[in-house]
């Protein structure tokens, strides 16, 4: 009986092998799979931006065969966390006999052209909304130039020219410089125009806007940076009289911004910021004010579930010319409301929290918002939506909670 | 003794690269059993971007379609395609081949021109139903595959004949490397007969 089971266990076992298929290469077989990695050598703009998580995957690779199949993964991941349009890979020999180095590095980063769409959008009252800009990126410098016309984002409907200067390593990566430049032409909605005649505390409006903001980054730590320069403004004042103002303002911004990781498959996202204009007499402004604003998002990341929250909190100090007031009721905030039933000439005061959650392309949505001026209630407003989005683009439908008659309000378009 | 003129000179000056390139574009036509195989020496394709991109250590592959038509640019009446997958090795300076096909064969160790000549080899499309005495055309193509065209060109039965083959029936990307050579018109009948392992003898 012994026997018999033993020999009936060879007999399986070479059965068994007699059924394996001979190993076959890999389809896209390299010679060099042989080697072993030895070290990888990131560039300096992709080690400072990419995950944590990834950072530990490309460091897996080393002491470890080559593995071709492993590398495009983990450039594909690189291309898809910086957003750029392809990763180089180079394979080289390394200084012990039988191992490779690997060099990973952003392609075609050197002298390019690009043509993009920062924002379309169309919003069921306010109309079209969009920009397009074309930018010359030659080493470090980028040259923007583009045309916009938004009605969304402020009381104003602005329409013009714009164009910007960055160089994004002065002398080191950690210290960045912007020169911006827009010239619009605006045009005022009725409802805005018939507030204004009633309140006499907002600023009247301006048929022509010009802006020139010189503005330098440091990188202070990898998540945090610091933004401050100035912006000048400059615009054709309509009422009373006919003349020229300036509201010329130190700026600031306060960036936290990071991907977290760590919790198995999921992926964190977190945004913070602190943003101060002070515009001031001393700039020759003919405005005093101070304007806050603070904002944070978070988002997780689960297969194909994603919940995000944005919240949102402004303050303007002093008597501030209207495209520095804030709004509320246009294609990201307070969707489902129109910000001229709201507050047509926007407000000093604003808060505000949007709740998101995706699964796939469908995204539905909850917003909440009040937006005041001083003496006045803040009122808590509330909107709830549905869409579709895939990649930048998106459609959705949204509702206003009220009592009575609610309309909905249809958005559909790009980045916005 | 025939004396050597100016004019001579001049014509073969002149003459010699134009001459020199009808040759390169030759293709050399010949039978092994049932199948028409090319070799061509001047082919070259381990070159600029593709050996640059081997030299970095990456993998290149090329697809490759050999056609018999009856008129230099009617449709092809007989195809064969293939689809090789190159490698440099970084140690040893020498080039690596696999060829996709159904057998999966492989050869290493090899000069940049062997490796080509290896790819060339391996290509052969058989010339059942071609009338001894008519005239054809063989025509040699070869394409870097293009990354947007690696769809369904792999399967689990190995490469997807159907699939090269529309790939070969629309034109080449703008970036996209190829090379082709055309031969012909020629006779079955005058073809050398040589048979592979005559040749690898």
């Amino acid at each position: 009986m012994k026997y018999a089971l033993i020999s009936l266990l060879i007999s399986g076992i070479r059965l068994w092998g007699g059924n394996q298929q001979p190993l076959l290469e890999p389809a896209e077989f390299n010679v060099n799979s042989r080697y072993t990695v030895e070290s990888v050598e990131l560039s300096r703009e992709i080690e400072t931006r990419i995950s944590h998580g990834l950072r530990q995957d490309i460091q897996e690779l080393i002491g470890e065969k080559l593995n071709p199949a492993a590398l495009n993964d983990l450039a594909k991941r690189i291309r898809s966390e910086l957003h750029v349009r392809d990763v180089t890979q180079k394979v080289l020999r390394g200084n012990v006999p039988d191992h490779v180095k690997v060099v990973l590095d952003i392609a075609g980063r050197k002298n390019e052209w690009d043509l993009s769409v920062p924002k379309v959008v169309y919003h069921s009252t306010q109309g079209f909304s969009g920009a397009v800009e074309g930018t010359a990126i030659l080493g470090n410098n980028r040259i923007t130039a583009g045309l916009v016309s938004d009605g969304d984002d402020l009381a104003e409907r602005y329409a013009g020219v714009r164009a910007r200067y960055e160089n994004r390593k002065v002398g080191s990566d950690r210290l960045r410089l912007r020169f911006e430049f827009a010239s619009y032409h605006e045009q005022w909605n009725r409802s805005t125009l018939d507030a204004l005649g009633k309140d006499a505390s907002v600023p009247g409006i301006y048929r022509n806007r010009q802006d020139f903001s010189p503005v330098a980054t440091i990188v202070l730590a990898k998540p945090l940076t610091l933004s401050f320069g100035a912006d000048f403004q400059r615009f054709d004042t309509q009422f009373p009289a006919a003349h020229t103002q300036s509201a010329n303002a130190a700026i600031t911004t306060l960036r936290y911004e990071r991907r977290l990781e760590g919790w198995g498959a999921d992926q964190q996202e977190l945004e913070a910021s602190y943003s101060l204009r002070a515009a001031t007499k001393a700039l020759n402004s003919d405005f005093a004010y101070t304007r806050h604003r603070w904002h944070t998002r978070y988002s997780i990341t689960r297969g194909k579930h994603t919940v995000s929250d944005e919240a949102q909190a402004g303050v303007i100090i002093g008597q501030a010319p209207l495209f520095e007031r804030f709004t509320l009721g246009n294609s990201t905030l307070l969707r489902g409301w129109n910000k001229y039933d709201l507050d047509p000439l926007g407000g000093s005061r604003v808060a505000h929290n949007s709740v998101d959650y995706r699964y796939g392309m469908v995204d539905v949505f909850y917003d909440a918002g009040a937006i005041w001026d001083p003496g006045q209630d803040a009122i808590l407003r509330h909107s709830v939506g549905v869409g579709l989005r895939k990649s930048s683009f998106m459609v959705a439908m949204a509702f206003p909670i009220k009592e009575g008659r609610a309309s909905p309000i249809f958005m559909v378009g790009m980045n916005y | 003794m025939q004396q050597v003129t100016r004019r001579w000179w001049l014509m073969a000056s002149f003459g010699a690269p134009f001459t020199l390139g009808l040759s390169a574009s030759a293709l050399r036509v010949r039978l092994d059993g049932d199948d028409l195989r090319v070799a061509a020496p001047q082919f070259r394709f381990l070159t600029g971007k593709p050996l640059e991109k081997l030299k970095d250590g990456a993998t290149v592959v090329f697809l490759t379609q050999l056609s018999i038509s009856t008129e230099v640019n009617a449709p092809a009446i007989k195809r064969a395609v293939d689809r090789f997958v190159v490698s440099y090795d970084l140690w040893e300076e020498k080039f690596s081949v696999m060829e996709n096909g159904a057998d999966r064969a492989r050869v290493s160790h090899l000069s940049s021109t062997a490796a080509e000549a290896w790819c060339l080899d391996r290509l052969a499309v058989g010339i059942g139903g071609l009338a001894p005495d008519k005239p054809f055309w063989v025509r040699l193509e070869l394409r870097a595959e293009d990354a947007r065209d690696q769809a369904g060109v792999l399967d689990d039965a190995g490469i997807n004949l159907t699939r090269l083959i529309e790939i070969f029936s629309s034109p080449a990307r703008a970036q996209q490397m190829r090379w082709e050579q055309v031969a012909g018109p020629m006779r079955l009948m005058d073809l050398k007969r040589e048979s592979r392992s005559a040749r690898s003898g």
